[in-house]
């Protein structure tokens, strides 16, 4: 249920999978300079968010996280974002992500399933 | 056939960059966006365009109700970030820039006017360079051109 295009520069990935009862689409893109995810279960890319490592001399890193477009009253979705930015950057990478979320719920059960499910298939 | 196609990607003549190329380029986008079909996916369509000197790397996302683009101009940065659609009820478009925009508005036009094409919601990524309205017309053209092909525009 996973088909990569590899020879276009910027590797993609395309899933579809059910997370918590809803059948959602997984793009995750690499960008040079981004990483791009998105999770739609609603037919569009819903509310965006982006976030980002700050620069920084601290020992642990603080990151920025902020819904750019959307709906900017969900905790669950700057939550999500938080969770896959402190994974990229614990990967090794300081690249920003955008990420796009368009859910029928948002539960706790929900993004627990995204960003595992996002983990899983991730391309850093 | 497949040896034709990393020629492409590589150094070409560009009198080579004819029809030819660009159905053989055709041809393996075809095959992408088929195989993401049958994968009950989205339908992804990732092409490399060479024109004038430059490349251009485009991608474009059909979800049911909006269109995800994105545009690079000689390299895979993500670039500015454009949401477009129209609004009730006058019908005319709006754009906004969600991400990374200086005063320059180089996608901005791409993006309403993929509206006006398309019809649907867009979200477009765009980083060509600004102050370079040849690369903005060629990519946009490249763009629309795929646009038909694929189905995505509605008549006029």
């Amino acid at each position: 249920m996973e088909s990569l295009v590899q020879r276009f520069p910027v590797p993609c990935k395309n899933l579809s999978l059910d997370i918590n009862g809803n059948k959602t689409e997984l793009v995750i893109c690499s960008y040079e300079d981004h990483f791009l995810v998105m999770a739609s279960q609603i037919g569009t890319m819903g509310t965006i968010l982006h976030a980002r490592k700050e620069e920084g001399v601290a020992i642990h890193p603080t990151f920025n996280v902020s819904v750019i477009f959307g709906k900017r009253d969900e905790p669950m979705l700057v939550a999500c974002a938080r969770q896959l930015i402190e994974h990229i950057s614990s990967s090794g990478s300081s690249r920003p992500l955008v990420l796009s979320l368009g859910l029928k719920d948002h539960s706790m059960e929900t993004m627990k399933g995204i960003v595992s499910s996002v983990i899983e298939h991730r391309l850093w | 056939m497949a040896g034709r196609e990393s020629e492409y990607d590589g150094a070409v003549n560009p009198d080579l960059v004819s029809d030819q190329s660009l159905k053989l380029q055709d041809q393996s986008t075809h095959l992408t966006t088929t195989a993401n079909a049958a994968a009950g996916g989205l339908e992804i369509t990732c092409f490399s365009e060479l024109v004038d000197d430059a490349t251009f790397h485009l991608q474009i996302i059909r979800f049911p109700k909006q269109i995800y683009a994105w545009i690079g101009c000689n390299s895979t940065k993500f670039g500015d970030l454009y949401a477009a659609a129209s609004t009730r009820p006058s019908n005319t478009i709006g754009v906004a820039s969600i991400l990374g925009g200086s005063s320059d508005n180089t996608g901005s036009g791409i993006a309403r006017r993929l509206v006006l094409k398309t019809g649907l919601n867009v979200i477009l990524a765009c980083s060509i360079p600004k102050n370079s309205p040849m690369l903005e017309a060629n990519a946009e053209k490249k763009l629309m051109e795929k646009l038909v092909s694929l189905g995505y525009t509605q008549p006029r």
